[in-house]
């Protein structure tokens, strides 16, 4: 019997997991992890039993659960809904989804990372930054649900100098400190989708919020022919090479902020050696964010800065993509492109590369080339919560992890099968997807008790993050 | 034809693809160009028999910002790449540094 009630994904054809035997029990979590495990292969049956998800080489979850009681004990509860009202559901089941795709990444891996529990990856930056829930405002406070003419648009303004960008939005001088008051007043007057497109020229997120929230942001399931909001797309562009399967993974860790350092670092449990890359120029902006979240999230891992203005540095990045078993950015396509660094081809020249490319809205959408950040693209998926007087966020910036969870997954898979793979993850796929997954948590009957709403956590930070380019000499020489 | 650049104004070349955004306008009166022939509003037709200069055909890349170094004030952004250059008159505008990442989002 196939699993089949929770989550609606599917891929292009490819299956690195092929005949890969796995039982699921009928949790939703475990239906979630057998979804996601079919989707790349494998063969999925259910059964009554516990543990909750086996494969062949581990077993893993211990208690049955409910999206209503995961969603209250992730912590992302807490950070959903107004600072002086309730915390709230979030519509879907993002947290059924962060616990399944941990599950999904746990089997994989054959080894215990017992304590790497999903759902609780949903509130760990808020646990390490003290951010609260603010209603239309999100708990980072770089992005805001804004009324427009006609809807609600999610707006981010995360740089210090957008201010300036308002201004060429809203055709005025803006002051600084004053974009958020000056765009607010000009949406106000204008239609959501011509604000997106205007801002989209200049490279400021903003999304149209779907009227019908939940409802109809995925009422297209299936027009792309696979049955299902995919969280993600796999496309083998080169060849297999089973023998890198067997040796320890090289990753090579491109991304910056939340979602792709958090799919390198999974990997990294995994047993993988990860090694980070950054402009020397334009560094990971995440090391001026929260310092504790970058350490948690780079611990363990090495350190190269390249300058990649240069040519040198341009050719010691291609030299390093060269040596990698795994390639995780999260840059828009045009921006590795304009460097000479062209993922397809890449993939294509070199046997066994498997290449994760995180962006916003992914490199098949339309929209493949909009920036975007956890907030505003959840909001866009419609993964965000309402009470009587309108939309509110729904957890802390959520498609970052829930894209770093989904994607570490793909990517997993890809490297048991010797890799030639391009993993495309949009994190407004991810965030659809956790909304397709509608009847797990739709149709739990409702607690006896309500469940405990728990504050976020985070797993402990294991050590510091190394300095930017500590090992640029070494890993450059031993190469 | 002299345009006041003003903030959130869209201009195109008039010799290739390229089109801009004003996001901070110059300090002082200015003719922007783009493959040698000035730019004109997004809407505007452009004047017939005008080619690329092969002088002023370095290229302007989609989503890199711009200024002169003798206006640094001025900052356009490429909405649409192309094949001229940008300059004010024939003296190229210079790409500025890319903006940090964002700390968190």
């Amino acid at each position: 019997v196939r699993a089949s009630a929770g989550a609606a994904v599917s891929n292009t054809g490819v299956a690195p997991l092929l005949g890969l035997p796995v039982t699921v029990a009928p949790d939703p979590a475990a239906v979630w992890a057998g979804d996601l495990l079919a989707s790349l292969g494998a063969d999925v049956l259910t059964a009554e039993q516990m543990p909750l998800l086996v494969g062949p080489d581990a077993a893993v979850g211990r208690r049955r659960s409910s999206e209503g009681e995961e969603w209250a004990r992730s912590g992302a509860m807490v950070l959903t809904g107004r600072t002086d009202g309730p915390a709230l559901p979030a519509p879907g089941t993002p947290a059924v989804a962060a616990r399944g795709a941990a599950f999904a990444f746990r089997v994989l891996a054959g080894r215990a990372l017992a304590g790497l529990d999903g759902a609780r990856l949903l509130g760990e930056r808020a646990a390490l930054a003290g951010l609260v829930r603010r209603g239309t405002i999100s708990p980072g406070g770089g992005c805001r649900l804004l009324p427009t003419a006609d809807g609600t648009v999610a707006l981010s303004l995360a740089r210090a100098d957008d201010d300036a960008l308002v201004g060429a939005l809203i055709e005025a001088e803006v002051g600084t400190g004053a974009g958020w008051e000056r765009a607010a007043a000009w949406l106000r007057g204008v239609g959501g989708a011509a604000a997106a497109e205007r801002a989209a020229l200049l490279g400021l997120p903003c999304a149209v919020v779907p009227a019908g929230g939940a409802e109809t942001a995925c009422a297209d399931r299936g027009s792309d022919g696979t049955g299902g909001c995919a969280p993600w797309r796999l496309t083998r562009l080169g060849p297999a090479s089973p023998g890198r399967a067997t040796r320890r993974p090289l990753v090579l860790d491109l991304s910056s902020l939340w979602a792709g350092p958090l799919c390198a670092q999974l990997l990294g449990l995994a047993g993988a050696r990860v090694v980070k890359v950054e402009s020397t120029g334009r560094p990971d902006g995440a090391r001026a964010g929260n310092r504790a979240l970058y350490d948690l999230l780079h611990a363990g891992h090495e350190s190269v800065a390249l300058d990649l203005g240069s040519p040198r540095g341009r050719a010691d990045l291609l030299r390093l993509i060269r040596a990698a078993d795994v390639v995780v950015d999260s840059s828009r396509p045009r921006a590795l492109r304009q460097l000479g660094v062209v993922a397809e081809d890449l993939v294509a020249a070199r046997p066994g590369l498997t290449w994760v490319a995180i962006s916003a809205y992914g490199r098949s959408h339309p929209w493949a080339e909009r920036p975007g950040y956890g907030d505003d693209v959840a909001a866009a998926a419609g993964l965000v919560a309402r009470d009587r007087s309108g939309h509110v966020f729904a957890g802390d910036a959520i498609a970052d992890p829930l894209t770093g969870l989904h994607a570490a997954v793909a990517a997993l898979a890809s490297v048991r099968a010797g890799g030639g793979v391009l993993l495309d993850v949009g994190m407004y796929a991810v965030a659809r997807a956790c909304l397709a997954g509608g009847p797990p948590g739709r149709s739990d009957p409702a607690p006896a008790h309500p469940p405990l709403v728990a504050a976020p956590v985070s797993r402990p930070v294991p050590g510091a993050a190394a300095a930017p380019g500590v090992d640029t000499a070494r890993v450059l020489t031993a190469l | 034809v002299t345009v006041a650049l003003t903030t959130g104004m869209r201009l195109r070349s008039q010799v290739c693809d390229t089109e801009v955004i004003v996001v901070r306008p110059p300090g002082r009166e200015l003719v922007l160009t783009c493959g040698g022939a000035p730019l004109i509003g997004i809407a505007a037709t452009a004047g017939a028999g005008l080619s690329l200069d092969p002088a002023l055909a370095g290229g302007a890349l989609l989503g890199k910002r711009y200024t002169s170094a003798d206006e640094p004030s001025l900052e356009v952004l490429v909405t649409k790449g192309g094949d001229g250059t940008l300059a004010e008159g024939r003296n190229p505008l210079v790409l500025k540094e890319a903006r940090p990442l964002p700390a968190s989002d």
